[in-house]
């Protein structure tokens, strides 16, 4: 690893440079008052300080409709699509590179997943440090993901008028080749680093009321909570906390055919766990008929399922789903009400331990 | 192709205001294959001859009175498949927005058999009055989906259309959501299929393709109500299109 | 020669290869049965209890249960479909003659090597039987490596038992007892009536020497696991089968999670011990 000075005036030559070598570069650009990741065509449009983003840079690896292959139904040739166009992708904040690392986990468990591997290997992660707390429900601090993990290609620190540029891959040194817009720091650069990252951390609270790594047995010791039901009731099942979600993977298949009934697609889709047919079986059994189940699996997934499945959290703490839910359910309430049920519930039963254990004395 | 014999299809309209079936004239010109795919016996919209001797029957538009019922079972019979086409045969669409005015019912009531002499009835999808094998839902229908269930029915099949919230369709487009534009929208609810098309172009969505299979209906009204509207203005946004669907709802719940 | 799963994981894991349909029998109106051969020059070299996710082009996709042995393979398979939706009416529609694609097998099998030397209770209702089927004929093609052998299967109606000829083999094989129950029976129907549970006194067994497999709907699970924990046998010795619903077979589309398991992946063939504290696994 090792760090390169940028000058915040050279970011554009370094984008047109990028531009020139035939990179797609995509990173947030605003729209109505909230911030997409889209391509960028000159840096004019790039908010590098943007808050969060509509849907996280996931699309670009996994993106919300996919075809799969082609088909020909009469002959039956088909045609694999897999697509690696090289990206770059900018300002990608430190949660959202914690769930690429899953995705790159999920996608690499078992058989690995050729359409998203090439995806990935084309793609260039230009990360950001976040310096403060990018909106009201967002916990990344108690998730562990305040801090980038190892898998950033540039890793971009603001300094006030310059940026700091980690190397963190070869990938990623191959993106400041030909390019004289990075300069080689001086002591004071690796001092004013240190500093502003020293600085940030007591900005960022610590939101949830127990440590990330109770989350596991906290939600193991909460499979029967009445909290489910009151989420069940609440939640519109509308799927947006899933569709917003930069760890949600879960994807729909389907087919479509010309009206010749000859030339086709197969085609994959972004799901939700939170829709009524989610895990419908032939015959209409549901394991999962209520909206309550599926709040209850949802959250499973987040802090205990994926953790056991993969070693990683299933949440970042990026805090979208608890910005888009209409009804206001959100990851740090749900877990904090069940460490409170739970607290509540031990304290209830030492008290009643005490209180039989007088009984016996007395 | 010439050698096997296409399905055929014929159009009907009832109350309506026939965009659907101009929507389906559009479709044609988009997917001119679709001429080598159907042979159409009957369309008003778009040719004079009027074969009674189709296998799929697109009904468009709403039963509003007792003549219709007579005329919508004629059609069942002579068809193997019915499909609904648009909101007015769907939901009863915009039509049924009178329902919860005046008393028709009492109307009927007192008239008896003769109460189509005095107009109309409720607004009804035709589904109230024949068994419909598959809805094409939508104000107009989409032209996309329209293309999609003819595929369907080509292949043997009835049409599948999904039935998800509009939520998924519109943040898999990266939308803003109305909601965080200041306005209002009924995506939660309402069925996905049209591309979230009211959203994507900035306005919230009307409910026009009819409520998902299990609508929280009370959590929407808490939702709209936090963002300010009043229980009136919730109740008018929700006779729109919904009028039939919510007041089947509300008969359901009575029942207990 | 080749494996068919080779050939799956070669460009895309999610792209199948052409296969056609042989022969279909009709076995009741809503269950078809149908052999497939593989393309020239490929085997399929599945454990039984595995599937393979089976293709009509324009129509889509689903997991199906290969229910021949893979000792009578040989470049073909076979698979028993229920007509419930897209994917199974569309196969009900194809002839002999039909191509379509498959990808797999996929998923774990039964560890059928485990069952050697013990009595084996084989529980099927419904359609359950046809993973099974694949499991039992591998086991009487070996008649000589296991115990004694019960087979109790339950429909709704006798109009709707399943792979007629295959009971009255089995039931015909050495130290093997093929016992039969219907929830409604007809007037011809002179066997028994009524749930497959009260099959379980008929039985003679050895509880610690006895390997019980189960394949059902999933209202059944509940009351045979009662029934033959009842009896002694160890949880490690309980397998079943899980359906879920799937849309990727490899681990991907996270439609048959529970819990942490893929259903697709890590099962569908399970040990009792391995999901009975998982919540949602039998609900
Ligand atoms: C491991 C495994 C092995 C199997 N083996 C066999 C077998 O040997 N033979 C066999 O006949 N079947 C088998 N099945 C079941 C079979 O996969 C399903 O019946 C099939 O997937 C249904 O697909 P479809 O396209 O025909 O129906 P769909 O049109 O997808 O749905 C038909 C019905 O299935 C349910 N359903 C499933 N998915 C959905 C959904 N997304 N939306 C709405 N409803 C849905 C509903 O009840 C619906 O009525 C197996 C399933 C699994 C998981
Ligand atoms: S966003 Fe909120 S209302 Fe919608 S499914 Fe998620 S939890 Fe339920
Ligand atoms: S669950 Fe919510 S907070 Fe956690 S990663 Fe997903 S969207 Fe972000
Ligand atoms: S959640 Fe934390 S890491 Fe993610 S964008 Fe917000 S501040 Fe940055
Ligand atoms: S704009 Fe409407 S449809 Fe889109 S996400 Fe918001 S509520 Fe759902
Ligand atoms: S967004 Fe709503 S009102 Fe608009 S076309 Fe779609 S369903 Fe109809
Ligand atoms: S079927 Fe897709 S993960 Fe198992």
């Amino acid at each position: 690893m090792s760090l390169r000075i940028m000058p915040k005036s050279l970011l554009k030559t370094w984008i047109k440079h990028l531009q020139s070598r035939h990179f797609k570069v995509v990173g947030p650009t605003e729209r109505f008052g909230q911030y997409v990741f889209e391509e960028i065509h000159s840096a004019d449009e790039l908010v590098m300080d943007y808050p969060t983003s509509v849907l996280p840079p996931k699309k670009y690896l996994l993106p919300p409709r996919e075809r799969l292959f082609t088909f020909n139904a009469k002959t039956m040739e088909m045609q694999p699509d897999i697509q690696a166009v090289p990206t770059v992708i900018l300002g990608v904040h430190t949660c959202d590179m914690h769930a690429v690392a899953m995705l790159d986990k999920v996608n690499n468990t078992g058989y690995a997943d050729q359409h998203y591997k090439a995806r990935r290997e084309a793609t260039y992660l230009v990360s950001v440090e976040c310096l403060t707390p990018c909106m009201e429900g967002s916990f990344c601090k108690s998730m562990g993901t305040l801090t980038v993990p190892e898998n950033y290609d540039l890793h971009f620190t603001d300094l006030g008028s310059d940026y700091a540029v980690e190397v963190g891959s070869e990938k990623g040194a191959a993106l400041l080749e030909g390019c004289s817009a990075f300069w080689e720091p001086s002591e004071a650069d690796y001092a004013r680093v240190d500093a502003v990252i020293g600085a940030k951390w007591q900005h960022f609270p610590y939101r949830l009321e127990c440590d990330v790594t109770e989350l596991p047995d906290l939600l193991a010791l909460s499979q029967k909570s009445p909290l489910w039901d009151e989420l069940g009731e609440r939640c519109l099942a509308c799927g947006m906390c899933t569709k917003v979600c930069p760890t949600c993977y879960c994807f729909d298949v389907t087919d479509e055919i010309d009206l010749n009934l000859e030339h086709g697609e197969r085609i994959r889709q972004w799901d939700s766990c939170q829709i009524e047919k989610f895990a419908v079986v032939a015959g209409g059994h549901n394991f999962r008929s209520s909206r309550a189940l599926r709040q209850r699996h949802r959250f499973m997934r987040k802090g205990k399922y994926q953790y056991e499945a993969f070693g990683l959290m299933g949440c970042v703490g990026c805090g979208r789903c608890a910005a888009s839910c209409l009804v206001h359910i959100t990851p740090v309430d749900t877990f904090n009400a069940l460490h409170r049920l739970r607290q509540a519930a031990q304290n209830g039963s030492a008290a009643e331990n005490t209180a039989s254990n007088q009984e016996v004395q007395a | 192709m010439s050698a096997k014999t296409l399905p055929r299809i014929a159009f009907f309209e009832f109350t309506s205001c026939e965009g659907c079936q101009l929507t389906v004239v559009d479709t044609l010109q988009d997917h001119p294959e679709l001429l080598n795919a159907v042979e159409i016996v009957q369309f008003r919209e778009a040719m004079s001859e009027r074969g009674d001797n189709y296998q799929i029957a697109f009904i468009e538009g709403s039963c509003t009175r007792p003549s219709d019922e007579a005329k919508l079972k004629e059609i069942r019979a002579k068809a193997q498949i019915v499909v609904a086409l648009g909101a007015c045969a769907h939901l009863g669409g915009v039509n049924a927005i009178r329902n919860r005015m005046a008393l028709p019912e009492v109307r009927e009531y007192v008239y008896g058999e003769k109460a189509a002499w005095f107009e109309t009835y409720p607004a009804r999808p035709i589904e109230a009055v024949i068994k419909v094998d598959a809805s094409l839902p939508g104000c107009p229908i989409d032209r996309n989906e329209f293309a999609m269930a003819v595929t369907h029915l080509l292949q043997g099949r009835l049409p599948n259309l999904p039935d998800y919230p509009l939520c998924i369709e519109c943040k898999l487009l990266e939308n803003v959501c109305m909601y965080q534009r200041g306005k209002t929208c009924l995506g939660p609810i309402t069925r996905a299929g049209c591309a979230a098309i009211c959203p994507s172009y900035g306005d919230g969505c009307e409910g026009c393709r009819g409520l998902i299979p299990k609508p929280n209906w009370a959590a929407m009204k808490a939702v709209l109500r936090e963002h300010g509207m009043t229980d009136a203005e919730i109740d008018s946004r929700l006779t729109m299109f919904l009028t039939y669907q919510t007041m089947q709802l509300e008969a359901k719940a009575a029942e207990g | 020669m080749t494996t068919l799963l080779n050939e799956t994981l070669k460009e895309s894991i999610y792209m199948p290869t052409p296969a056609r349909i042989t022969a279909v029998k009709t076995f009741t109106p809503t269950e078809k049965f149908f052999k497939i051969a593989l393309p020239s020059g490929f085997s399929l070299a599945h454990r039984p209890g595995q599937f393979v996710e089976v293709s009509v082009f324009g129509v889509g996709e689903a997991p199906i249960s290969i229910c021949s042995a893979p000792s009578r393979s040989n470049g073909t398979f076979e698979m028993c479909v229920r007509a419930v939706g897209k994917l199974t009416d569309a196969l009900h529609r194809l002839a002999a003659g039909s191509t379509i694609a498959i990808r797999g097998p996929f998923g774990r099998g039964f560890p059928i090597e485990r069952f050697r030397g013990k009595d084996i209770i084989f529980v099927a209702g419904g359609l359950g039987l046809a993973p099974l089927r694949s499991l039992i004929d591998e086991v009487i093609n070996d008649r000589g490596k296991f115990g004694r052998i019960h087979l109790l299967y339950g429909t709704r109606t006798p109009q709707d038992i399943l792979f007629a000829e295959d009971l009255v083999a089995w039931a015909n094989a050495p130290r093997t007892e093929v016992h039969i129950t219907v929830d409604r029976p007809d007037e011809a129907w002179k066997g028994n009536v009524g749930v497959i549970t009260k099959l379980f006194p008929k039985l003679r067994f050895h509880a610690r020497n006895t390997v019980a497999i189960i394949v059902g709907p999933p209202v059944m699970y509940k009351f045979v696991l009662m029934e033959l924990l009842g009896k002694g046998i160890a949880d490690g010795n309980i397998w079943l089968s899980f359906e879920r619903q799937m849309k990727c077979a490899v681990g991907k589309c996270g439609h048959c999670q529970l819990h942490h398991i893929y259903t697709c992946q890590d099962g569908p063939a399970f040990s009792y011990a391995q999901v009975k504290h998982l919540e949602e696994a039998f609900s």
